[in-house]
């Protein structure tokens, strides 16, 4: 089996490696560096990022602590963006490193489909390859979508992109977009010292997550003093010497250093030969694949963010798994039911399954617990208090529709409730695991006590 | 003993009434039912608030509550202070904690509040 994969992301790499471990002879192209917008781009830098302004809010706080420090604590920009480009080249280096641990081609360049079983390799220097593979998975991920009323400059108006290298800290950031980046980066600037002001044409922050997830964590921004403008569009973005200057559809203006667009992605359909191999796209950009994420070509397969869905680098690498082994015999079908996602503002976000409003719009019949991390012993030990565990579940069968957790380490804590799910867990099943104390994942146990009134650590009622 | 110079609501909240304007704050017995408080979101100038109605939260090291408005009225003066030294509340429920001040929309929502006496009454049926 000769397989070529376009595209070296969480979906490529992943879908690489699995299939080399199976037996294929395997070849990667890659335009740009392996790993991706995830590791070059996106996840791994902002988390690193998020290291940096987390060691930052720490130092600051150190006195509550019981720390005494005496001086100035003060980001350094240059450092910071050092110490993330060490971490993204560690991890490219990681990959490489399996690259060549499983036998696998690393081919530099842009490739496009020439005929439905030929790839035309495109190096940088222009030095062209055509190779010809069995089966070919196409895996070019995403980019931040540039709307022609914000053209990005990469200086004045800026994608996530290059919000990850600016070596100094704006006096001020106008944030377009109160999603998932938008939100990441508000916190991340503020913390750094920049004054930030998030648009949002939605009526709440994060409009995808349950109601009161927003809720807390559009007063999580205001204690910032992260200023939020919900139900209002940016109509027009003027710059000049001094900064930008947006008009928005409620009459004002708001003017900012730089502008960071976050504001929706755009599939990486372009100049790849889709026509040339046969290979359809949905009205909206995307690969259409069937359930065993094969395209209209049933040679070439299609994962990650390419082919729609949830755009979410661990999607991509599951599908990477099963693309990489149905091309090796196997028929598995995807399965999207259940996936944990992870928003790292600060608090940080987590959520599986239903958002609540989407249960009542089902017509489902749930129940709903609650508990609050200040419930937590070990929240306050770590100075964490803020946040919620919040169980939605069916009432017929008492299974986990969804959970929300918002809070320290929310993102680690999902798992447990995705297990759960994906296994048909009851909520009283989970109630009745023993939870290690003192843990911040205890709260996801009285939650889900909470959902039938059996909470231990809640005042009576 | 709570104060006799201030009116109260039973949802813990007190009033100083002068004239049409009108200082809001929390009980002595609300602040020390949320024990030790952390952050309180304050309303802004000019924002209108109704009697009965949430027109703030207080998180504290055990609880999040809303602060329920005493009486209608258009916010006059917010008690910033409180926003970088919230304790100040559990200190001084009465006088350095006020909240807001309001210019009360309806001067006779005051009359249906409660004397210190019957707050007390109040508070020590809750227990």
């Amino acid at each position: 089996m000769e397989l070529c994969i376009l595209g070296s992301g969480p979906g490529g790499y992943v879908a690489a490696i699995k299939a080399a471990q199976l037996g294929a002879k395997v070849t990667v192209i890659e335009e740009d560096e392996v790993g991706g917008t995830c590791l070059n781009y996106g996840c791994i830098p902002t988390k690193t990022l998020l290291a940096s302004t987390e060691a930052l809010s720490m130092a600051k706080n150190i006195a509550s602590y019981g720390i005494n420090f005496v001086g100035e604590v003060t980001p350094n920009m240059q450092k910071i963006i050092d110490r993330k480009n060490s971490v993204v080249s560690t991890q490219v280096k990681g990959i490489r490193g399996l690259f060549k641990s499983w036998g696998i081609t690393l081919k530099e360049g842009r490739g496009t489909f020439i005929s439905e079983n030929q790839i035309k390799i495109t190096s940088k220097n222009g030095l062209e390859e055509i190779i010809t593979a069995d089966k070919f998975i196409i895996a070019t991920g995403s980019r931040p979508a540039n709307i022609p009323i914000f053209p990005f400059d990469g200086k004045r108006i800026i994608s996530s992109a290059d919000a990850l290298n600016l070596t100094e800290i704006p006096k001020s950031m106008l944030i377009v977009g109160a999603g998932v980046i938008g939100c990441e980066f508000a916190c991340i600037y503020k913390e750094l010292g920049s004054e930030v002001n998030i648009v949002e044409m939605m009526p709440r922050a994060i409009a995808t997550e349950d109601t009161e997830v927003s809720a807390l964590l559009e007063k999580e921004l205001k204690k910032k003093k992260i200023k939020l403008h919900t139900d209002v569009k940016v109509e027009k973005v003027d710059v000049d010497e001094n900064g930008v200057h947006a008009s928005l559809s409620n009459g004002k203006t708001l003017s900012a250093e730089i502008a960071l667009v976050s504001i929706g992605r755009a599939f990486n359909t372009d100049n790849i030969g889709l026509d040339k191999a046969g290979i359809k796209i949905a009205p909206r950009g995307f690969i259409i694949v069937d359930k065993f994420l094969v395209t209209s070509n049933p040679n070439v397969y299609a994962i990650g963010d390419v082919s729609g869905g949830m755009l979410l680098a661990h999607v991509a690498s599951k599908e990477g798994l099963v693309a990489a082994k149905n091309i090796m015999g196997a028929a598995i079908v995807m399965d999207h039911s259940v996936v944990p996602a992870a928003i790292f503002t600060s608090p940080e976000i987590a959520s599986v399954g239903l958002r609540q409003h989407q249960a009542e719009e089902q017509g489902i019949k749930f129940h709903v617990g609650h508990f609050q991390y200040r419930g937590l012993g070990k929240a306050h030990a770590m100075g964490e208090i803020t946040g919620f565990f919040k169980v939605i579940s069916d009432a017929a069968t008492d299974k986990i529709l969804g959970v929300h957790i918002v809070g320290a380490h929310a993102a680690d804590i999902i798992h447990e409730a995705a297990v759960a799910m994906k296994n048909g867990i009851t909520v009283k099943e989970l109630a009745d695991t023993i939870h290690a104390h003192p843990t911040l994942a205890e709260g996801l146990m009285e939650a889900s006590e909470d959902v039938h009134g059996e909470a231990v650590h809640v005042p009576k009622k | 003993m709570n104060p006799n110079d201030v009116l109260y609501h039973k949802e813990h909240t007190w009033v100083r009434v002068s004239g049409k304007k009108a200082t809001i704050g929390i009980t002595d017995h609300a602040q020390d039912a949320l024990g030790d408080i952390v952050y309180i979101d304050l309303p802004e100038v000019d924002t209108e608030i109704e009697a009965n109605s949430e027109m703030s939260e207080i998180e504290s090291t055990k609880a999040t509550s809303p602060v329920i408005a005493p009486v209608s009225g258009t916010i006059t003066e917010v008690n910033e202070e409180l926003e970088d030294a919230p304790e100040i509340i559990n200190e001084s429920p009465y006088d350095k904690g006020w909240i807001v001040v309001v210019e009360m929309s309806n001067p006779d929502e005051a009359d249906e509040l409660l004397i210190s006496s019957d707050y007390d009454a109040l508070v020590e049926a809750e227990k």
